[in-house]
């Protein structure tokens, strides 16, 4: 007899959210193993998963329908079928940052690049300052742009980080798509307003290292190309009614008390609410603004059996 | 938690010097202005008047954020007798015009302040600026208090701050 151990139900104090990215061209999602990877540490997860911490109001709802399939007289269920198989998820991001924003949104997520003085006034920023090329040596945590260029930029600072634009068509930004683009543009420093290839100067060399720009965490398009220019950002902006859709592959974490864990994987999570944030009373009678997301599954195909499924749900005993 | 407790009393002294800098006290020989926390200071046996004493009551943590954000409320116990020129009988105007300084200071925008770590000073070295800020509600003036010749309040307010990566 085969003797499974029952447990009891999982308790579950927060849930933990991560991101990867998908190829939008070719709908490729990255998938992730549970076998191999499901204990991971979860401040350290495995590349290309990138944490996006703590959620809040975790509700998944299964659309799926299921229609029986009657004959006889008096009709009876024999058979039943699957006419419709659909998955949402909604939840709140406990923390905001350039993700959280972009994936909330749901749209293309703008970068405020510092704009040039006398620029003409626009909603997502006016035209920007020159963007500063990378020299040779750089990495996805050190950029290099020279001593005179680096005595532009502070410690703290935001940088985007990406190619010029020249005219292209379709999904653009290095990493992961952040637009796109249904015809050609004039504004040479699009993909850098619309990248998620952006990250935040933890120092500026001196000395021997001067020159560089060490970031606080590495980007998420890897090592940068030699085509590839930084500009300064100011913030960030989104706009309710733009025509993209945020995609990401989604990995979501609960540790019960036990040190099991429920893990839910949805390869390919597409955005489908508009910009919302809910309020939620904090100490002192302040107000916490929590970024809401709601997003539905697209389908995948398990490589196991070749089944189209749109998420997966795991459950790891300790 | 004790930057938060020790960047909160910096800002308050600063702003309370600021509105009146003639209220000041002398403690240990040393004239300074009007405000202390009691936890860093002697055990006195009586309260010292006309001067604003910080105590710290318990703490909450939420630990739900990707930094935990922890809650601290203080307590601003003042008390006066008045002034000896006019007998004792301006101490309601005195405790009132405590009231006021009070609330000017907590008040003032921001009603935030960047959080930095004192602990260097006892070794010479400079404060350092951390990389969060604490801000804090509204103050809560609790009722007038008669004790002996004096007039005395409580007033609470709750500070707020994030515990940074390796704070104490």
């Amino acid at each position: 007899m085969v003797n499974v151990t029952e447990t009891m139900a999982p308790v579950v104090q927060q849930v933990r959210a991560y991101f990867a990215p998908i190829n939008r061209m070719t709908k490729t999602a990255t998938i992730f193993d549970p076998a191999q990877s499901g204990a991971f540490n979860l401040d350290v997860p495995p590349a290309p998963w990138i944490d996006l911490g703590w959620i809040a109001n975790f509700a998944r709802k299964s659309g799926t329908k299921i229609d029986p399939i009657r004959s006889g007289a008096p009709a009876t269920t024999h058979l039943q079928t699957r006419s419709e198989v659909d998955a949402t998820v909604a939840l709140s991001f406990e923390s905001w940052g350039k993700l959280q924003l972009a994936l909330a949104a749901g749209v293309q997520q703008m970068n405020l690049l510092n704009a040039a003085s006398g620029a003409a006034a626009a909603g997502s920023g006016g035209t920007a300052i020159a963007a500063v090329p990378l020299v040779s040596g750089s990495t996805a945590t050190v950029l290099q742009v020279g001593a005179i260029a680096a005595a532009g930029f502070s410690v703290g600072e935001i940088v985007a980080v990406d190619i010029d634009y020249a005219g292209a068509t379709g999904f653009i930004g290095s990493g992961v798509s952040g637009a796109y683009v249904k015809s050609a543009l004039t504004d040479v420093d699009y993909i850098r307003r619309i990248t998620l290839n952006v990250g935040r100067i933890a120092s500026i060399g001196t000395g021997t290292s001067a020159g560089s720009l060490t970031l606080e965490s590495p980007l998420i398009a890897g090592v940068p190309t030699s085509a590839m220019k930084v500009s300064g950002v100011a913030g960030f902006c989104d706009r309710e009614g733009s025509s993209f859709f945020q995609e990401w592959s989604a990995l979501f974490v609960g540790v019960g008390q036990q040190q099991e864990r429920v893990l839910w994987h949805y390869p390919r999570l597409q955005a489908m609410s508009g910009i919302a944030e809910a309020n939620t009373a904090s100490t002192g009678g302040f107000e916490k603004v929590r970024l809401n997301g709601a997003f539905r599954a697209l389908p995948v195909t398990d490589a196991v059996d070749g089944e189209t499924v749109v998420c997966f749900r795991s459950y790891v005993v300790a | 938690m004790q930057n938060t407790k020790d960047t909160f009393y910096e800002t308050l002294r600063n702003r309370l010097a600021a509105l009146n800098p003639d209220r000041t006290i002398v403690i240990r020989g040393v004239t300074r202005p009007g405000t202390l926390v009691e936890e860093n200071e002697l055990v006195t046996a009586v309260d010292v008047p006309d001067c604003f004493r910080l105590r710290w009551r318990p703490a909450a943590i939420d630990a739900k954020g990707t930094l935990p954000l922890a809650t601290l409320q203080c307590e601003i116990a003042y008390e006066t007798a008045g002034t000896a020129l006019n007998s004792g009988m301006d101490r309601g105007r005195a405790l009132a015009a405590m009231d006021g300084e009070l609330l000017a200071a907590l008040n003032q925008a921001p009603q935030n302040a960047v959080k930095t770590n004192y602990a260097g000073l006892a070794f010479g070295h400079a404060a350092i600026t951390m990389n969060t800020s604490l801000w804090w509600a509204s103050v809560a003036f609790g009722p007038t208090e008669i004790k002996d010749d004096r007039l005395a309040r409580i007033a609470t307010v709750d500070v707020m701050s994030f515990e940074e990566t390796g704070e104490l």
